[in-house]
């Protein structure tokens, strides 16, 4: 199918997660991400005090943003993105001048001192291009993760967004972001 | 943020191209002025036009040094993109270093000229043909010079301006007190320049004129920073939590007591204090060197900090709640 009839995004079910970080460690393995540094990530807040407590986890990582602020700063265009959505960093064209990790409202980006160049998700695209899914979402054990096509209406990812109630992190930013977390 | 992705060479960078802006401009306009056909304030302007370059280069080589692959910073001039305003920036500030280099040349003494290229081989022939007299020229390039200037003087505010992630930086703002602070700062070097040069008697006159200047820039400068602070905290939550780094969090010393406090207040109080008998009681201008030499030494520092508090605030600003306030 045509590239440019997809969109790519993830519909994260926050309730499901159990802070396993298995999709953390996925995620590094797959993509050799250097000590230290993370594509993804989980959020952990806690409320109340014990014995009257609960905690949340919430796994984030890119928002391969509709409208991406961390795209429209650079100054290569090594920040680009693809007509799938996907927001990919061209390493060959990054300076490193850092513009696009400040321009990012949810601190997805990091410096990667190896390359001194600047990473970040890439909604593992080698293998979505193969037809597959990315390491987080494959690995889950929970479930939490749902990765799909959102022009493609037979997908469940589709589905998802039709009959459940969802929000997304910061829409008040404009950047449109496309990890949606069902309420 | 966890960590501070732009730090002291930024910050350095933006003070010192903000003061090659601000040079050019003072002594661009000094070159217009005239009185009865002469040129007002000669030697500001060619103070100025000699000192112009020298900041934004130096700034320039630090903001290269400062990317993560320094060798690839060509690729900046392969593209442009004019929706980043570092692709922008990165253009205005060569145009800029460029033009203030062939002005700086051309308010450049004969004597030194020759001395100058005296000193290079006779064999480059093709420099040798650079060894000639601008100086009818310095008006056409000053006139160009303004809008550049100017430009590079805003441009520093907006590369943190407009970054919508981070709203201590993100208000239409941002840009303006960075341009007037740039133009007061390359003033007030000017004025240092003035006192430091013991060769030449200081003229009152130069004197009267660059304390003006300065009280306008630092006056337009205080005009932006109230309502700059007024508007943040009246604005939505996350404006309020950033500006709380100021009002309250770790960059509250260094904002009111350095920067507002003695990086603008007490030189404006002083170039007030200089001034005045001159304004009000027609007295005649007798500006005082030490005092002239403490207002320039403490707007520069000011306007050092000036950049200093908002590169390092910026980054800590964001839209997550900040657990500062709720």
């Amino acid at each position: 199918m045509d590239i440019r009839k997809r969109r790519y995004a993830l519909v994260i079910d926050s309730r499901k997660c159990i802070n396993c970080k298995a999709c953390v460690v996925a995620c590094k393995a797959e993509n050799r991400v250097p000590i230290g540094d993370f594509r993804n990530w989980i959020n952990e807040e806690r409320q109340g005090e014990y014995p009257k407590l609960r905690i949340d986890f919430e796994p984030e990582q890119c928002h391969h943003c509709e409208h991406p602020s961390c795209v429209r700063v650079c100054p290569t265009g090594a920040s680009w993105q693809r007509k799938d959505g996907i927001v990919l960093v061209y390493a060959d064209d990054c300076i490193g001048c850092r513009y696009c990790m400040i321009a990012c409202p949810y601190d997805a980006r990091y410096f990667d001192e190896e390359s001194s160049t600047v990473g970040k998700c890439t909604l593992c695209s080698h293998r979505v291009d193969k037809g597959g899914i990315p390491a987080c979402v494959e690995t889950c054990p929970s479930k939490v993760r749902v990765f799909g096509d959102l022009d493609d209406p037979t997908s469940r990812i589709h589905e998802l967004l039709a009959t459940r109630r969802y929000h997304v992190k910061e829409p008040q930013t404009g950047n449109g972001p496309q990890l949606y977390y069902l309420v | 943020m966890h960590e501070f992705n732009w730090g002291l060479l930024i910050v350095i960078y933006l003070f010192l191209g903000g003061l090659s802006a601000g040079l050019f401009f003072a002594a661009g306009l000094a070159n217009y002025l005239e009185v009865d056909g002469q040129p007002a304030y000669p030697r500001i302007a060619r103070m100025g036009a000699l000192l112009a370059p020298w900041p934004v280069a130096f700034g320039s080589a630090l903001l290269i040094l400062d990317l993560g692959t320094m060798h690839r910073f060509y690729k900046l001039f392969l593209h442009f993109r004019w929706e980043s305003p570092m692709s922008i920036g990165t253009w205005l500030l060569t145009l800029f270093t460029a033009l203030a280099f062939v002005y700086c040349y051309a308010w450049l003494p004969e004597d030194w000229r020759q001395k100058l290229f005296s000193r290079l081989p006779t064999t480059w022939k093709l420099i040798h043909h650079l060894n000639v007299d601008l100086s009818a020229y310095r008006k056409t390039f000053a006139m160009i010079g303004f809008p550049l200037s100017i430009g590079v003087g805003i441009y520093t505010g907006v590369l943190l301006g407009a970054v919508s992630a981070r709203p201590f930086w993100n208000t239409n703002l941002v840009a303006q007190m960075f341009l007037f602070s740039a133009l007061s700062s390359g003033t007030a070097a000017l004025l240092l320049a003035l006192v430091l040069d013991r060769r030449n008697p200081v003229e009152q006159r130069d004197l009267k004129f660059l304390v003006w200047l300065d009280v306008i820039f630092i006056s337009l400068e205080l005009f932006i920073i109230l309502p700059y602070l007024i508007h943040g905290s009246l604005s939505v939550l996350a404006v309020k939590q950033a500006l709380w780094l100021i009002l309250g969090g770790p960059y509250t010393l260094v904002f009111w007591v350095f920067f507002l406090g003695f990086g603008l207040l007490v030189p404006l109080g002083i170039e007030v204090y200089e001034l005045a008998p001159s304004l009000l009681k027609g007295k005649a201008f007798h500006g005082d060197r030490n005092l002239a030499l403490a207002a320039s030494a403490l707007v520069l520092f000011g306007g050092f900090l000036l950049r200093y508090i908002f590169v390092y605030a910026g980054q800590l600003s964001s839209f997550h709640r900040m657990g500062m306030l709720r």
